[in-house]
């Protein structure tokens, strides 16, 4: 079941298309990559989810039917310029925006608590903003966003300005929220940070998305048949290997040997077993393309 | 709807709990209360009586009879009492025992005017009210003198030329009516100042409240829950009761400073009471006129109750809402414009112009609040405000007021729709530097 669809949606300000007919399918309880560079229309198209702007053309269907103003109250939304009141006491504001969200009061205080106990910071919640460290408002930021407990949660460009430690704690609180049952889209334009939690990803790339599927899937379908060797180091390679197979490149570290090689499909077996006549295998394995890569090389078949 | 109000409950309640708030709240009464002593109480604390020996040199011998003009006539007051002294040697060294506080030597010359008065004062000067009172009470009495004898009237007549037994409000054209102009023309001025200060101050906080949550970068995150619209505008109608609540804790802290004033002391109302004079009454005293005529204070009361004041306090309400969504729902787009490290003169000072034009006007609308640049400018929406209030006290026809309101509601309607549209993009565009172009492609945006 595809939690979220948009088929066909295009955005123009005056003249300039943000977004040309883009049409992506999240489904239910994966966690989506939207991906490109700066200016791509990331932002738009999330906007448009979440409501604060309409397509020009387009449709956008939530759990298979059209959009509606209740919807939002489903979906949970980080934006990539984030803040919070500064003079508000941190506990009213995060009521407040759960609040606006639906919940009740009394509801938002209770999970709130709960949200509070969980990450150790009871004594934070009579504190104005202004007195907290910037990862400290991070992470209220983070809980502002979930409290109402949505289907869909949407980061845009979430591990920007995180410390390394609260973007592992957020990693993993979004990993457990998904394994409730909650769907998450990443936006970002950085790829390496997602692309190892992602189940799925759109590539949208001025204006235009230019690839969408299974991250396993695109990376098979775009993958060179290129492995890694390391060996210990000898003088002698080139005997050992086979003449179907190419080395791109090879580096000495101390007794080791690491060899990136390019094989012809079917012909690993044949290369190990003659490298295993003469010496040790330490370590074979398969490198797949990195998105950035996969991105790289769309774009050159594009054009 | 209910976001609306979440919104508004949020705005309102995080201004009123400011200390800002607080001390305006009491701060602003107290000074108002000072402005509106400090004269009453400053006429009060002059009120040691003045004796002034008068000494009447001008003895009139006619055929068969010999009368002084002037023995006699004075009238004494609370802060002068006149006695009489035919001898102007004596009386002057009187006045150098310090007995008596002037003396006043009125003589008959052959020049123009022919009666000519000359004061001799002590250790210190008459005070410049004083002497003008003795001036006045000279001319009067000069002028009853020459009713009576000139032209023979008697004194009954003399009294109903001095005090035309007319209806006090409708004909007050011929009565003491200078001196309510002037109280008309200050609560115009008073209250079309009010507008604009009121306007300014709750308009420029919705400005600086949108500027902030952009600022804040936390309205993103608000617009993915509400309307952009909804924002905005339970943010102006917060402010809105922020302003309304302040202004009626002023209304209900006057009155009660006002309460404690006059109970406290008594004796600074209560001749006010004496002096009133009542619709009722057909036939005005002489000395009522007179009593009322010579007490400022009490002529200010008289003519603030002369005032209609249900109309005057309901559309200083309805206009002081009016001027307040027009402006603040402007105020408010600017706001979205404005960030970080943006400039925002260039954006407030199109809006700001024409109050402060209105302002600028007033004093032309206080002198003539019936004159063409008053119309036209309480017909213009942005100067309506100010401008109207200003005339309301005057009297303006039910034409004119409607067609002003009616002017008012169509451009409220039309400038809360292109301020939603400049807000909503306004809000999202962070770090751009933005120009009115820009603003103007927005306006043409669908949403």
């Amino acid at each position: 079941m595809n939690i979220l669809e948009t088929i066909d949606v295009s955005k123009s300000y005056s003249s300039h298309k943000v977004l040309d007919k883009v049409s992506i399918k999240v489904k239910e309880g994966e966690i989506f990559g939207l991906l490109g560079p700066n200016g791509a229309g990331k932002t738009t198209l999330i906007r448009m989810i979440n409501q604060i702007t309409a397509p020009d053309e387009g449709e956008i269907l939530f759990l298979g039917e059209r959009l509606k103003r209740n919807d939002i109250q489903k979906i949970g939304y980080l934006p990539e310029e984030r803040g919070l009141y500064r003079k508000m006491k941190v506990s009213e504001q995060a009521i407040y925006l759960a609040e606006l969200k639906g919940l009740s009061n009394k509801e938002a205080k209770k999970r709130l608590e709960y949200w509070f106990d969980k990450f150790e910071i009871g004594d934070w919640w009579n504190k104005r903003v202004e007195e907290l460290s910037k990862g400290m408002a991070q992470k209220i930021q983070f809980i502002t966003t979930i409290l109402h407990e949505p289907k869909l949660l949407i980061f845009d460009e979430p591990f920007s300005g995180f410390d390394p430690l609260n973007a592992n704690l957020l990693k993993n609180e979004i990993l457990n929220l998904r394994d409730k049952g909650a769907t998450i889209i990443f936006s970002t334009h950085n790829m390496e940070s997602v692309e190892e939690i992602c189940d799925s990803i759109a590539l949208i790339n001025k204006s235009k998305k230019i690839l969408e599927g299974n991250v396993n899937e695109i990376k098979e379908k775009f993958k060179h048949n290129v492995f890694e060797i390391i060996i210990p180091n000898q003088e002698n390679v080139n005997s050992l290997l086979s003449e179907d197979c190419n080395i791109i490149n090879s580096v000495v570290d101390k007794e080791r040997l690491i060899m990136t090689l390019s094989i012809t499909e079917g012909n690993n077996a044949d290369l190990l077993s003659n490298i295993l006549k003469h010496t040790n295998i330490l370590s074979y394995k398969e490198i797949l393309p990195s998105m950035n890569n996969i991105f790289i090389e769309t774009i050159k078949n594009n054009e | 709807m209910n976001k609306i109000k979440i919104i508004i409950k949020r705005e309102y309640l995080t201004r009123v709990n400011k200390k800002s708030f607080l001390v305006m709240t009491f701060l602003g009464p107290i000074l108002i209360c000072l402005l509106m002593f400090t004269p009453i109480f400053l006429e009060n604390i002059e009120t040691e009586r003045l004796n002034i020996l008068v000494v009447d040199q001008t003895l009139n011998v006619s055929d068969n009879d010999s009368t002084y003009l002037f023995k006699n006539q004075f009238k004494s007051s609370d802060k002068i009492k006149f006695d009489y002294l035919d001898d102007i040697v004596a009386a002057q060294s009187i006045l150098k025992e310090g007995a008596v506080d002037g003396v006043l030597e009125i003589v008959k010359t052959n020049d123009t005017p022919p009666i000519k008065g000359f004061m001799y004062y002590g250790e210190s000067e008459i005070s410049s009210t004083t002497q003008s009172e003795i001036k006045n009470q000279l001319s009067n009495i000069l002028k009853n003198n020459i009713l009576r004898f000139d032209y023979g009237m008697a004194e009954k007549e003399i009294e109903w030329i001095n005090n035309p037994t007319v209806d006090f409000y409708t004909k007050n054209i011929f009565s003491g009516e200078e001196s309510y102009n002037e109280i008309k023309i200050l609560l115009g001025g008073v209250s079309g100042f009010l507008i604009y200060f009121f306007v300014f101050l709750f308009g420029a906080q919705v400005m600086k409240s949108v500027s902030e949550e952009k600022m804040n970068r936390i309205v993103e995150i608000l617009v993915s829950s509400v309307k952009p619209v909804e924002l905005l505008f339970g943010k102006i109608i917060a402010v809105a009761l922020v302003s309304l609540t302040q202004i009626a804790l002023w209304i209900v802290l006057i009155i009660g400073i006002v309460g404690v004033a006059q109970t406290t002391f008594p004796e600074v109302f209560s001749m006010q009471v004496e002096q009133s004079i009542t619709i009722e009454q057909r036939v005005i005293t002489v000395d009522q006129i007179n009593s009322v005529e010579n007490s400022p204070v009490s002529n200010i009361i008289k003519g603030l109750s002369a005032i209609n004041y249900p109309l005057v306090i309901g559309m200083f309400v309805f206009y002081f809402i009016m001027g307040y969504l027009l402006y603040a729902s402007l105020f408010g787009a600017i706001g979205s414009l404005l960030d970080v490290d943006t400039d925002g003169s260039q954006f407030t000072l199109p809006v700001t112009i024409p109050l402060i034009l209105a302002i600028i006007c007033l004093p032309i609308l206080m002198e003539n609040p019936t004159s063409n640049i008053a119309f036209w400018l309480s017909i213009i929406p942005f100067t309506a405000p100010v401008a109207m209030m200003v005339r309301i006290p005057f009297g303006v026809p039910i034409w004119e007021i409607c067609l002003s309101c009616g002017l008012m509601i169509i451009f409220i309607i039309l400038c809360i729709m292109l301020a939603a549209k400049i807000y909503r993009t306004g809000i999202l565009m962070y770090g751009k530097k933005i120009s009115y172009s820009e603003v103007w492609k927005w306006i043409k945006y669908r949403n």
